[in-house]
């Protein structure tokens, strides 16, 4: 422990009784000379070492220091070297007793003094807080000293010290603190990226920070006093001034981009006033933009590139930025513009779409494929798909609405136009007069349209079961061969199968296959078409008849002219040699055979002649019950007389036909004949009922007998077509009928009954028309 | 038998038929009743012969081949020789041909229907032209 030999002081070894008038006097001029160094001193640990050393020698104590309390830590400043110095541990425990003491002057004993001779009385530890203005104890002057007691002089010398030792503590650290936060100040621009320049009124640079003078290569100290104009390398604005970051200095605030070549600056510009009243400072602060400006410009190329519309909308229904593609998609002259419109009022049809689109963004905050149809500019209607995200603000509440939106009107109008077409193909499916089926590939049929069912079908009948077992047996065949053919891909048309109808009966029907294709171009299914050809089928047999009818008779008249002429010579020199008294009776009688045979032949060739007759029916009304009831007349006997009952069911209000009567009683007698052979010919008791009634424009008249019936209807008005015994008849009579039917502009069907005895023929006139009734009752009367 | 015989009465009657079976055959018939014939085998030779000669009556077939038949040679008597328009038969294979049906309509003209017996041709001879 080294000696602590406090140094000799004038004062200290003044007896006190003498020096009591004078110390004060040098007291006051140390307090004088402290409060000066005070004032002066510029380093805090010296001064207080000159402080400590100072107050020992004015409290004549042979050690002096001053402690600094920093949070836990204390710094302790004593009387400098050579002088008495404290051991460690003795530095501590005073420490400890400093820090714990809370009176306003505490003196305590120190017990351990090692004695060196001359010091025997025991030394004293006086310790004063140094508190600040605020009441806070900011350190602790010590004493140590041999005597023991303190006088009022000394306590109040004391305080006195303590509170300049408080004074100047407080000032230092004001001093450093601001001095700590000049330096935090000077490092915090200096850290900051952005370049910041302060310049005068007269244009000089009062400092800058070091990212700027970084960039221009020096250190920041060296720009200070240069030209504000030495920057213009950085980036200017386009203005006259000095400066090339200002604008405006009459603005206290400006903010601004700025560019070079290279790059772009967003200048934040504020004027403050500077030391002096006339002084202004302009501080610049330059935010390099050149990235951010890439970013945005990159991002703003993509906003208004892509072909989808983007946007971004306030809830109540402003655009705050659109892209050009939604521009164009809603049909807006410009941007402005639809920055201008009301989402609600004019892009909304109908107001409860923006609701329901508000109330499902609201409940979900992301829409995904949400399909909307909104209202170009000129009213068209635009058909969208949109995704959408609301952005919440902290209370939860939609503040904004970012959507990207797709131009769907033409899928749409193509799907409408696919529904139109759709609709089309149902309505001819359903309209038509045809059968349309579609088969599996197991012929299975598996639609059918309305016509089938109208047509009697029922659908459990129908789907699910083989088309080809409507088919008629006979036909199945090759039909099913057809199907094959369909399922390879080709075309059938025009097969006239027999199909059975819904009621059982058999219909001729026309049938068109049409293999159907998937997207692999593999037949998967067969569309067919029927339709029930069976009346068509009718008509053509029948103008087919009538062709050949025509073609025989032309063919019959022919002949019949040519035959006459031999004929008439055979006949003639027949009579001639039966006049001949000279010819012997057995060839009399040859003669008379030929004369008979010739007869035989006069009257076929005759017949032939009334069936291709040409001449034009004689024009008269004629009732057909009247005639019908003559004709019966001049049979009635034999009829009578055969057992063979005659019904007339005749319709008494029936109109007259426009006819030849005597013709039209021949076509009567033929049939009535005809009816009359065959009920003779079946065995039993003969009926032969007769009926008129009008159908339409014609009257028809049916007679039905229960004979044979007949074999073969279809050719029952051939000529030569005969099912009697040769002498019978020419096998002309219905032949005959029916080329004066025809001439009457009428038809003559045959057909077997159908309880499966005897036939029905039919004679259809048409009735007489007005004009010929009334033209015909004017000749009449003439 | 002159053709050129001036007594009506002794006239022969002109026969206008091209079939010559049917032909022989008239004649034959006519000439054993005492009645001369004269014949064409055409329609253009019978009106020649009509322009040349005087003639009892005409017995014309109706259709005939070449450019003159029996309708045309009746409607030739009406214009160039009336008197003769009353003396007229016509005989016909065919009587479906409606000219023919209207002309024998309207002139009354008789017209006998090829077959036919020797006593029809003579029933309708006598009545129209008188006995020989």
């Amino acid at each position: 422990m080294p000696r602590a030999t406090p140094k000799p002081s004038h004062s200290v070894s003044r007896p006190r009784g003498t020096r009591a008038s004078a110390r004060p006097l040098g007291q006051a001029d140390e307090l004088m000379e402290l409060a000066v160094d005070a004032a002066k001193s510029r380093h805090l640990p010296e001064f207080l070492e000159r402080f400590a050393k100072r107050a020992a020698r004015m409290l004549d104590a042979r050690w002096g220091g001053v402690m600094v309390f920093r949070g836990r830590e204390t710094d302790l400043y004593q009387t400098a070297a050579g002088e008495i110095r404290l051991e460690s541990s003795q530095e501590s425990a005073f420490i400890r007793l400093a820090r714990e003491n809370r009176r306003e002057i505490e003196v305590l004993p120190i017990v351990a003094e090692p004695a060196r001779g001359q010091e025997t009385a025991s030394p004293v530890l006086v310790l004063v807080p140094i508190t600040s203005s605020d009441h806070e104890i900011l350190g602790s002057l010590c004493l140590l000293r041999g005597r023991t007691n303190l006088d009022d002089l000394e306590r109040r010398l004391l305080q006195a010290l303590a509170s300049h030792a408080a004074l100047s503590l407080e000032n230092f650290r004001r001093f450093s603190q601001l001095e700590r936060s000049k330096r935090q100040w000077v490092e915090d621009i200096d850290a900051i990226s952005d370049y910041i320049v302060v310049h005068d009124r007269s244009w000089r640079i009062v400092r800058t920070n070091r990212s700027l003078a970084s960039h221009l290569g020096v250190p920041p100290a060296a720009l200070v006093g240069e030209a504000m104009s030495s920057l213009r390398q950085i980036a200017e604005t386009n203005s006259e001034l000095p400066c090339p970051f200002c604008r405006d200095p009459q603005q206290a605030r400006e903010e601004y981009v700025v560019a070079s070549p290279e790059r772009i600056f967003l200048v934040s510009t504020s004027r403050t006033p500077g030391l002096s009243d006339d002084d202004t400072r302009t501080i610049h602060v330059l935010k390099d933009m050149t990235d951010r400006r890439e970013a945005e410009r990159r991002y703003r190329e993509l906003f208004d590139s892509i072909q989808e519309g983007l946007f971004f909308a306030t809830p109540d229904g402003r655009f705050l930025d659109v892209n050009d593609a939604m521009v164009r998609m809603l049909g807006y002259a410009s941007r402005e513009e639809l920055l201008r419109a009301d989402v609600g009022t004019h892009l909304y049809p109908v107001p409860a779409a923006r609701e329901r689109f508000l109330r499902a963004l609201a409940e979900r905050g992301v829409l995904r494929n949400y399909e909307e149809t909104l209202r170009r500019k000129d009213g068209t209607l635009l058909h969208t798909l949109q995704n959408i995200t609301a952005v919440r603000g902290v209370s939860g509440k939609i503040a904004q609405i970012r959507g990207l939106m797709l131009d769907v009107t033409e899928q749409k109008t193509f799907q409408s136009q696919l529904q139109r077409e759709r609709d089309f193909n149902q309505k001819i499916l359903n309209t038509t007069q045809s059968m349309i089926l579609v088969l599996d590939t197991a012929g299975l049929i598996s639609y059918a349209n309305r016509r089938c069912f109208e047509s009697g079908y029922r659908e459990d009948e129908l789907i699910g079961h083989r088309l080809v077992d409507w088919v008629e047996a006979s036909h199945r065949e090759s039909f099913e061969a057809a199907l094959e053919t369909t399922a390879q891909g080709h075309q059938v048309e025009n097969l006239e199968p027999r199909v059975r109808r819904s009621d059982g009966s058999m219909g001729h029907f026309s049938i068109s296959l049409s293999p159907m294709r998937d997207e692999q171009n593999v037949v998967n299914s067969v569309v067919v078409v029927m339709t029930d050809i069976t009346d068509a089928t009718l008509l053509q047999a029948k103008l087919a008849h009538s062709e050949k009818m025509a073609t025989i008779g032309r063919l019959v008249s022919g002949v019949a002219h040519e035959v006459n002429n031999p004929l008439a010579a055979i006949l003639g020199f027949t009579d001639l040699l039966l006049e001949n008294p000279a010819i012997p009776d057995d060839a009399r009688e040859d003669l008379q055979i030929i004369l008979h045979e010739t007869q035989r032949t006069k009257d076929i060739v005759q017949d032939l002649l009334s069936f291709a007759r040409q001449r034009p029916v004689q024009r008269e009304l004629v009732q057909i019950n009247y005639v019908l009831r003559q004709t019966i007349k001049l049979r009635s006997y034999d009829f009578a007389s055969h057992g063979v009952e005659v019904t007339e069911d005749f319709d008494e209000n029936l109109a007259p036909a426009l006819g030849d009567a005597q013709q039209l009683q021949q076509v009567f007698l033929n049939i009535l004949n005809n009816a009359y052979d065959a009920v003779q010919e079946a065995g039993q008791r003969g009926h032969i009922s007769i009926r008129t009634q009008r159908r339409g424009d014609l009257i028809e008249v049916a007679v039905t007998d229960n004979g044979t019936g007949i074999s073969d209807p279809e050719r029952i008005f051939d000529p030569f077509y005969t099912t009697k015994q040769a002498a019978k008849g020419t096998g002309l009579g219905l032949s005959i009928c029916y080329g004066i039917v025809r001439a009457h502009g009428g038809e003559i069907l045959c057909g077997n009954n159908e309880d499966g005895r005897g036939c029905t023929f039919r004679v259809r006139i048409p009735v007489a028309n007005e004009t010929a009734v009334a033209t015909i009752a004017k000749e009449a009367g003439r | 038998m002159s053709l050129h015989s001036p007594a009506r009465v002794e006239s022969p009657i002109l026969l206008i038929e091209d079939e010559p079976s049917v032909t022989a055959f008239l004649r034959a018939a006519l000439e054993r009743r005492g009645y001369a014939v004269v014949n064409a085998a055409s329609g253009a030779e019978g009106l020649e012969r009509l322009n040349d000669g005087e003639y009892a009556g005409v017995i014309s077939d109706i259709r005939m081949p070449g450019t003159v038949n029996g309708a045309e040679v009746h409607a030739w008597i009406q214009r160039n020789r009336p008197e003769l328009c009353t003396r007229i038969i016509l005989i016909s294979g065919d009587t479906a041909n409606s000219d023919t049906q209207a002309l024998l309509a309207r002139s009354g003209t008789p017209c006998i229907e090829k077959p036919f017996r020797v006593h029809q041709l003579l029933t309708v001879v006598e009545k129209t032209f008188g006995k020989p």
